[in-house]
């Protein structure tokens, strides 16, 4: 196992080496530079081009490359052409972020998918399957954005019972240590803080989870009812084993692979889908920040941010894969 | 099968009613609408509110379309940064609120007196002032700041320290030769040739204030890496200045919160405010809903035009007219390209179009139509009596061009992904002005290029024909309209973008830039209008008020056409 995991480690490095070379020719080769996002419509042709000079920017590509790759090989990510800040020190303040708009998504997502899924393969062609069958459709064709400004709309400025925007009223004061909000105010023992933060979650984290919700509901459903068939399971009902214990020992346990499958691939999704969210709640995470470095062609923040993203999506994979092990004992890895 | 249908019966209804709830609390509004304009007109005193007491204290939540860049406004040039430094950041001169161009002396005690010849200015400096770190204002502070910017790092000036080199230079080709300290309260700035725009220029703008220069030093804010200023990134200094607030925090992308200076030396201007905490939002539509909600923002500095409809008639809101416009829409040309080099094509594009229709249809009606390449609170404003709407008088235009219908081709450029507050809706503005220059015989065809992938690149250098543009002022003087913005210079050579410059309009312009004193500067500035008007080689359409809006117990609030908006006045009724 451990040889494994080495190996699957190991294996990343040329990965990430062949994705720098990719993402590098892809933001250098996007129309346009970080000029107009810097000076707006003070950039005179004059100015443009002494700002390229001085940025480094007018030098071949292959020798900004090289010279980007020796700076990720000092550990340093770059900075920001616009507002001077480090790749690393953006990434701390903006990550905790998405990882709370992300966990609180999953959280709604299988929270809800599984047992929806469960519900709907127990009652298959009944209302419920009905019902979850249009709840799942709806979840995966409506575009975030529409059901975010919905929610924002619905629940924000028409029954005022939840905010519209951000992770945090700012009238509340809260100090941030780790820069995850819910932790910060359990941290300082504001509950008010805490609720507060909990009720901005809710809207963007069923937005953002209403894809994957779609999608743990469908599998689970198909997994529930494809282990429903085995043998095994007959032969557990044949032993008048009581429908629960059928379920929680045989059929669940069966169904999870796939479901946890899912899951991990949900991830790169879920960062994907980070990026609307954000946007519509004023969310200050990293979706949002890859998006405004492309649109500012803010090469060396795309390029490390986008690497950085590649690692996680690499390491959490194969946190799956080694998650199979446990899951099923038959699957072995040399 | 009917179980599954009965099912999706129940999740639809269950959807719908769900989103019904909406539409049937909607509040009926039963009164009039109480949104009088909340900014008074240009020069009342802003507590004038003769029916409300004023209550001090709370927190004032702002909604901005952007973050802050960096925490020096030496070093942005940005106007979200600008809006949030001006409440802290005090200079020697100012704008008197809710005014564009009324300008008073601020951390000066008089306006400076200027020497025959227009190259020295003397400041006398107000005693008894502290910066918001304790230390005191002095002629040596003046001096520092002035200094750092003029000797600021090469890495920083295009990028970042742009205000001052497009005021005054860096270096030994700045025209701020020296800045001398007389004695502890005297300053005085020595020019190298006379600059009409020296008060002007310096007046509105926050990165000519004065910032503590311990507080300066201490946070190295003269590193040439801002990445390594502390200063810069507001980490716990930066924007230390002598105005009605002071810095307090920046969680950069989330807030910065600025809080009331009780030791503020103007006990006429003391913020009723508590604190003020400014939020970014990307999205137009998000803040808009952030303000209609509980707990959310109170005051949305810029909303769309089409957004203003649904708050005014809410007694909940109050929809902000910003008094005084300081910007500019046209209708650009470049005269490299046919037809535009005939002004009898140019002349009868500017009888064809119909800027109040825009105006009701694009601007809800908060702009005027343009009679002129600056907005009327310009310094040295002077109506031109350009062409108004007479397709008639188009047609003849045309006739007497000499040219034919073939030659009638016009290549319409806009950005396609952007709005600007002198263009809220480039693509419905375009359209709607094909129609017209199409109903008087000319072909339009559009084009579109992405704001930041090539549009302001592109335009610059006079690749368009014809495309959409605009300009919000940095300062309200003819010079950065007409110079800054459109007809600049290099040598004797007209701008590229419009390929327009008669030798007897940079001789206006030097003439206008270089005087020594208001008449001749008036004179110059009047005889550089008068030749555009006579040359006509782009089509003024609009100078407009983009509205901001806030919850209705949001008082004392004075917008300015250039948003530079100090936050003291402002109180909630609460």
């Amino acid at each position: 196992m451990i040889k494994y995991i080495i190996r699957r480690l190991l294996g990343a490095i040329p990965v990430l080496f062949g994705l720098s070379i990719i993402l590098f020719a892809f933001v250098h080769l996007l129309p346009g530079d970080p000029v107009t996002s810097l000076l707006g419509q003070h950039a005179t042709p004059e100015l443009r081009k002494e700002i390229l000079n001085q940025l480094g920017l007018d030098r071949p590509l292959y020798e900004q490359y090289v010279l980007y790759l020796g700076q990720l090989a000092r550990f340093d990510l770059g900075k920001s052409i616009i507002n001077n800040r480090t790749v690393a020190e953006e990434l701390a303040l903006r990550f905790p972020a998405t990882i709370e708009l992300t966990v609180g998504a999953l959280i709604f997502a299988v929270g809800l998918g599984i047992p929806l899924g469960r519900m709907a393969a127990r009652h298959v062609q009944g209302w419920q399957d009905g019902a979850v069958t249009v709840i799942s459709l709806l979840g995966i064709s409506i575009p975030i954005f529409v059901l975010g400004l919905t929610f924002q709309y619905i629940f924000a400025v028409q029954l005022k019972i939840l905010p519209a925007a951000g992770r945090i009223d700012p009238r509340l004061h809260l100090e941030l240590t780790t820069n995850f909000v819910l932790i910060d105010s359990l941290l300082t023992g504001n509950i008010e803080a805490f609720v507060d933060a909990l009720k901005h979650l809710i809207l963007p984290a069923i937005a953002l989870g209403s894809i994957p919700l779609a999608i743990i509901t469908r599998i689970t459903r198909a997994s529930v009812l494809d282990v429903n068939h085995e043998d095994y399971v007959r032969t557990a009902r044949a032993k008048g084993l009581s429908e629960r214990r059928v379920d929680s020992r045989h059929i669940m346990r069966n169904a999870w692979l796939p479901v946890v499958t899912v899951i991990g691939l949900q991830v790169g999704g879920l960062l994907a889908g980070a990026v609307i969210t954000e946007t519509v709640f004023a969310w200050p995470g990293v979706g949002r920040y890859i998006v405004e470095a492309i649109q500012d062609h803010d090469y060396l923040v795309v390029q490390s941010v986008i690497l950085v993203f590649a690692l996680i999506f690499l390491v959490v994979n194969l946190v799956v894969d080694i998650g199979y092990a446990f899951l099923n004992p038959r699957i072995r890895y040399s | 099968m009917t179980r599954i249908r009965t099912g999706a019966v129940v999740a639809v209804a269950a959807i719908l009613f769900a989103a019904c709830q909406g539409t049937a609390t909607t509040p009926a509004p039963t009164t009039a609408p109480t949104t009088a304009p909340a900014s008074a007109p240009a020069s009342t005193a802003p507590s004038a509110a003769p029916s409300a007491a004023i209550k001090e204290g709370g927190s004032l939540v702002v909604g901005l379309p952007g973050d802050m860049v960096l925490a020096d406004p030496s070093l942005v040039s940005d106007s979200n940064s600008s809006y949030i430094q001006t409440n802290v950041i005090e200079g020697l001169l100012g704008v008197k609120p809710g005014t564009l161009s009324d300008i008073v002396p601020v951390l000066a005690t008089d306006m400076p007196s200027v020497s025959a010849d227009g190259l020295t200015y003397t400041f006398k400096l107000r005693q008894g002032v502290k910066f918001h770190d304790g230390t005191d204002f002095n002629a040596d502070a003046v001096v520092y700041n002035y200094m750092r910017q003029k000797n600021a790092p090469k890495a920083l000036r295009d990028a970042y320290n742009y205000y001052f080199g497009a005021v005054f230079g860096w270096a030994e080709n700045s025209n701020l030769k020296s800045v001398d300290k007389v004695d502890d309260y005297t300053v005085t700035m020595t020019l190298g040739h006379p600059q009409s725009n020296f008060i002007i220029a310096q007046a509105p703008l926050p990165q000519f204030g004065i910032q503590s220069p311990t507080a300066l030093k201490a946070g190295d804010a003269d590193n040439p890496d801002p990445a390594k200023s502390k200063y810069a990134q507001g980490q716990g200094t930066g924007m230390v200045g002598t105005g009605p607030f002071k810095f307090k925090e920046w969680v950069p992308n989330d807030h910065v919160t600025i809080v009331k200076n009780p030791d503020y030396w103007n006990k006429d201007a003391m913020a009723h405010l508590d604190e003020v905490i400014f939020k970014p939002f990307a999205d137009q539509s998000a803040e808009l809903n952030s303000l209609q909600s509980d707990g959310g923002i109170d005051l949305a500095q810029t909303i769309l035009p089409n957004d203003i409809a649904s708050l005014k008639s809410d007694p909940n809101y109050t929809v902000i007219d910003r008094g005084d416009s300081c910007n500019y829409g046209g209708l650009q040309m470049n005269q490299t390209h046919k037809p535009f080099d005939n002004l009898h094509i140019r002349t009868a594009i500017a009888y064809a179009v119909n800027k109040q229709s825009y105006i009701d249809a694009f601007y809800a009606g908060l702009a005027e139509p343009a009679d002129n390449w600056m907005p009327p609170a310009t310094q040295y404003y002077k109506k031109l009596n350009l062409p108004t709407y007479d397709p008639q008088k188009a047609k003849d235009e045309i006739a007497a061009s000499g040219l034919s219908a073939d030659q009638l081709k016009l290549d319409f450029y806009y950005p396609s992904d952007v709005a600007r507050p002198y263009m809220p809706d480039p693509k419905g503005l375009a359209e709607a002005i094909a129609t017209d220059l199409e109903a008087v015989g000319f072909t339009v065809t559009f084009h579109t290029e992405g704001w930041r992938t090539g549009y302001l690149a592109d335009e610059a250098v006079g690749k368009f024909p014809m495309w959409l543009l605009g300009w919000t002022c940095d300062w309200p003087g003819p010079d950065n309209f007409l110079v800054t913005a459109f007809f600049h210079f290099d040598g004797d050579k007209p701008n590229p973008e419009f390929a327009y410059g008669p030798p007897e309009l940079k001789a206006a312009f030097d003439a206008g830039l270089s005087a020594p004193d208001e008449a001749t500067a008036k004179a110059a500035w009047e005889k550089a209008q008068d030749i555009l008007a006579t040359g006509l080689p782009t089509v003024p359409l609009v100078h407009s008020k983009p509205p901001a809006a806030s919850k209705s117990y949001v008082k004392g609030f004075l917008g300015a056409g250039n948003l530079n908006e100090p936050l003291w006045p402002v109180w909630l009724d609460k």
